[in-house]
């Protein structure tokens, strides 16, 4: 009975077309747009990690040097100086073959040609020179003694800040925009999950009543539409991905089997999350289907799918909903892999994930577990 | 001695305040095709709910095959075919592969249940429709469909709840027969219509509800012996005297006699050639009449006699 239920499951699934233009149209179209509108804006702002830079000093600036010597030394440097004088310098920015021309004098200045990645990067590291460049002719005008501790903790400080990659992920700021379009798609998968109910609850459609009817345990039935259920939203994650990486040729770094894997849970979080809100109480199915569309929204609103900023201002005052907010759960997943070193965050949410939909698709049971209805 | 298949015993369900079911007992023999007769409102699908143990109900009891039926009761259910006032298929699914799924709830084996698809497309003769999808069928296809879905597994009892409505006379009369050969080939049948004339010509027995109460059971014959009305008798004619009229009213049998919109309506209680008798004396008064016709009483002058109200809104 259960591989009867599971097979007709998957042929219902595969053949509603809300699912094929939500779960895989939807994403198409979509990806095909980020890649169109952004993934270019990238290439040529910051597709490649290293800024050239022209450096014009009035007198010899011993201790830029030495910075600028450091930063280039490293691997991934994110600056490169080619020191000149003010018309040359002058030149190669016209020609777009330097970003920025740095005046050393009693301080740094900057000049660069427009706005973008660059040049906010070269302004940042401008300031950042500058500001501490004050912090140590203070302490050496203040207290000689602990001046030297001072700069080297100002030097330390300017190292580890070039030091950005700490994975071997791609933190480019565009590819979150196509992990943001995978975890969508997988909280759109709460739409399949709502369908479960609906088809095996005696209360919501004449099919459930149906199968109500039949010698067939609700429990069986509804674990196989589950299941199938699940499935389907598995390979349209897999879809999805695959899309992304190979079509759109979006580098997902070297993590490719995570991304998938964090996609599948992702698309088990949805369905689940679909499952639970069909379950809870007697509610019209289109009713329900509002709710679910609304706090899906909410959710990848509240993650920041749509507003950048959205997550770090519920993190500051509300720090436990991201950690329970399915979307933040599933995005959170993808960034782990690219910005922190090792798998133990990219662990704590998957597991995060595994939990939430278990404890989801339990409470939808525990809701649809009874077996008479007072009103039909 | 018949076995009894279906058992309620002093059923209440209620609503609130609404009582949907007040005090409803009824038991339903082998081999029988029980028709649950009542208007829109009066508890009949109620009580197939219940019967099915869809709904709770605040009191009473009901029995199918001599067990308790529960929610939990799959050896009872398995030999129940339901169908539905609402059709109930995927619409996602073939003609084909909603019969085999609906089947595959009640019967594992896979040759046995290919066999059974076959003969219930047979059944309702949808052989042309097997690859189309519910939506490009017909309403009187669409309803055959969910009639298969329903009976593919040969049940020992078959419930059907309104099967016919929104149906064209053409798809009716093929799903009353098919109810009938099932019926034949040994299934209890329980149909539920608030159209009289499906439940006169198919029904061995009819139970009329109204209020969530049985207010008659019995045969047709049984029934329609509840009323006083045994004939009806109608007469175009002009210009009726008063005095005809009264001399109409004491003929035998006769116990009123109306005269409205050059019509004169004569009802007769039991006795014979009461239209003979009725002619004869127009006859007798020379008095020239139009197109002439004689009615039996109907379910719905024995709900009428009994509830005072038709049994069928006029809308309808």
């Amino acid at each position: 009975m259960f591989l009867h239920e599971l097979k007709y499951e998957l042929l219902v699934c595969l053949r509603v077309k809300e699912i094929l233009i939500w779960m895989i149209i939807f994403p198409v179209c979509l990806g095909a747009f980020f890649k169109m509108a952004l993934y270019n804006v990238y290439e040529k702002d910051i597709g490649f990690s290293t800024i050239e830079v022209a450096v014009v000093e009035n007198s010899p600036n011993t201790a830029l040097h030495t910075v600028l010597d450091n930063i280039e030394k490293q691997d991934d440097a994110f600056l490169k100086a080619t020191y000149t004088d003010k018309e040359e310098a002058e030149k190669l920015l016209q020609n777009k073959e330097v970003s920025g021309i740095i005046f050393s004098d009693a301080e740094l200045t900057l000049t660069v040609d427009g706005k973008g990645m660059r040049s906010t990067m070269l302004s940042d590291f401008v300031k950042t020179y500058n500001d501490r460049q004050r912090i140590i002719t203070e302490a050496v005008k203040n207290d000689p003694v602990s001046a030297q501790a001072v700069i080297d903790e100002l030097s330390k400080d300017i190292s580890t800040c070039t030091e950005i990659p700490l994975n071997d992920g791609n933190p480019n700021y565009y590819v979150q925009y196509f992990y943001n379009l995978i975890a969508m798609v997988a909280i759109f998968g709460s739409l399949t999950g709502l369908h479960i109910t609906i088809n095996n609850q005696a209360n919501l459609s004449a099919l459930g009543a149906r199968k109500n009817c039949s010698p067939t345990p609700k429990s069986i039935s509804t674990l196989a539409s589950l299941i199938g259920s699940i499935i389907i939203q598995g390979g349209c994650m897999v879809i999805c991905v695959t899309y992304i990486k190979y079509v759109l040729k979006v580098d997902f770094g070297s993590h490719l089997p995570l991304v998938y894997i964090s996609a599948f849970i992702g698309g088990i979080l949805g369905v689940s999350l679909g499952f639970f809100v069909g379950s809870i109480g007697r509610i019209r199915t289109d009713m329900k289907t509002s709710i679910l569309i609304s706090v899906s929204l909410l959710s990848c609103f509240l993650s920041g799918l749509m507003v950048g900023n959205m997550k770090v201002t519920v993190q500051k005052n509300l720090p436990w909903f991201n950690k329970i907010n399915p979307a933040a759960v599933i995005s959170d997943s993808f960034h782990c892999l690219d910005y922190y070193k090792g798998y133990d965050m990219f662990i704590t949410k998957i597991v995060t994930m595994l939990v939430i939909s278990a404890i989801f698709m339990l409470l939808g049971f525990i809701m649809i577990r009874r077996k008479k209805y007072a009103d039909l | 001695m018949e076995r009894t298949v279906v058992k309620i015993d002093n059923l209440v369900k209620r609503y609130g305040e609404l009582t949907a079911l007040d005090h409803f007992s009824l038991e339903i023999k082998e081999g029988e095709i029980l028709g649950l007769l009542g208007p829109n409102g009066s508890g009949k699908t109620t009580t197939i709910n219940c019967l099915l143990s869809l709904l709770s109900f605040d009191k009473g009891r009901i029995e199918i095959f001599g067990k308790e039926m529960t929610p939990t009761s799959y050896d009872i259910k398995k030999e129940i075919g339901i169908i539905m006032q609402n059709v109930a298929v995927f619409d996602e699914l073939t003609v084909y592969e909603n019969i085999d799924y609906f089947c595959g709830l009640y019967i594992n084996d896979k040759a046995k249940r290919k066999e059974y698809v076959e003969e219930a497309v047979k059944f309702v003769g949808l052989e042309d429709f097997l690859k189309f999808h519910p939506k490009k069928l017909s309403g009187g296809l669409l309803r055959r469909l969910n009639i298969a879905c329903g009976i593919a597994h040969k049940p020992k009892l078959i419930i059907l709840d309104e099967p016919t409505v929104a149906v064209d006379p053409q798809s009716r009369n093929k799903i009353l027969e098919g109810i009938q050969e099932l019926n034949k080939n040994g299934a209890t049948v329980i149909y539920t219509s608030h159209y009289m004339e499906e439940v006169e010509q198919i029904c061995t027995r009819i139970a009329i509800m109204d209020k969530g109460k049985k207010i008659a059971e019995g045969t047709k014959d049984e029934l329609k012996r509840m009323t006083r009305n045994t004939e009806t008798i109608i007469i175009e004619i002009l210009d009726l005297p008063k005095a005809i009229q009264d001399k109409i009213s004491g003929l035998p049998h006769v116990y009123k006699a109306d005269y409205d919109d050059d019509k004169l309506t004569v009802y007769c209680s039991g006795g014979k050639h009461n239209l003979l008798r009725v002619l004869d004396l127009l006859q007798k008064e020379e008095l020239s009449f139009g197109r002439v016709y004689s009615e039996l009483p109907t379910l719905n002058d024995v709900f009428l006699e009994i509830t005072g109200k038709a049994l069928r809104d006029k809308e309808e």
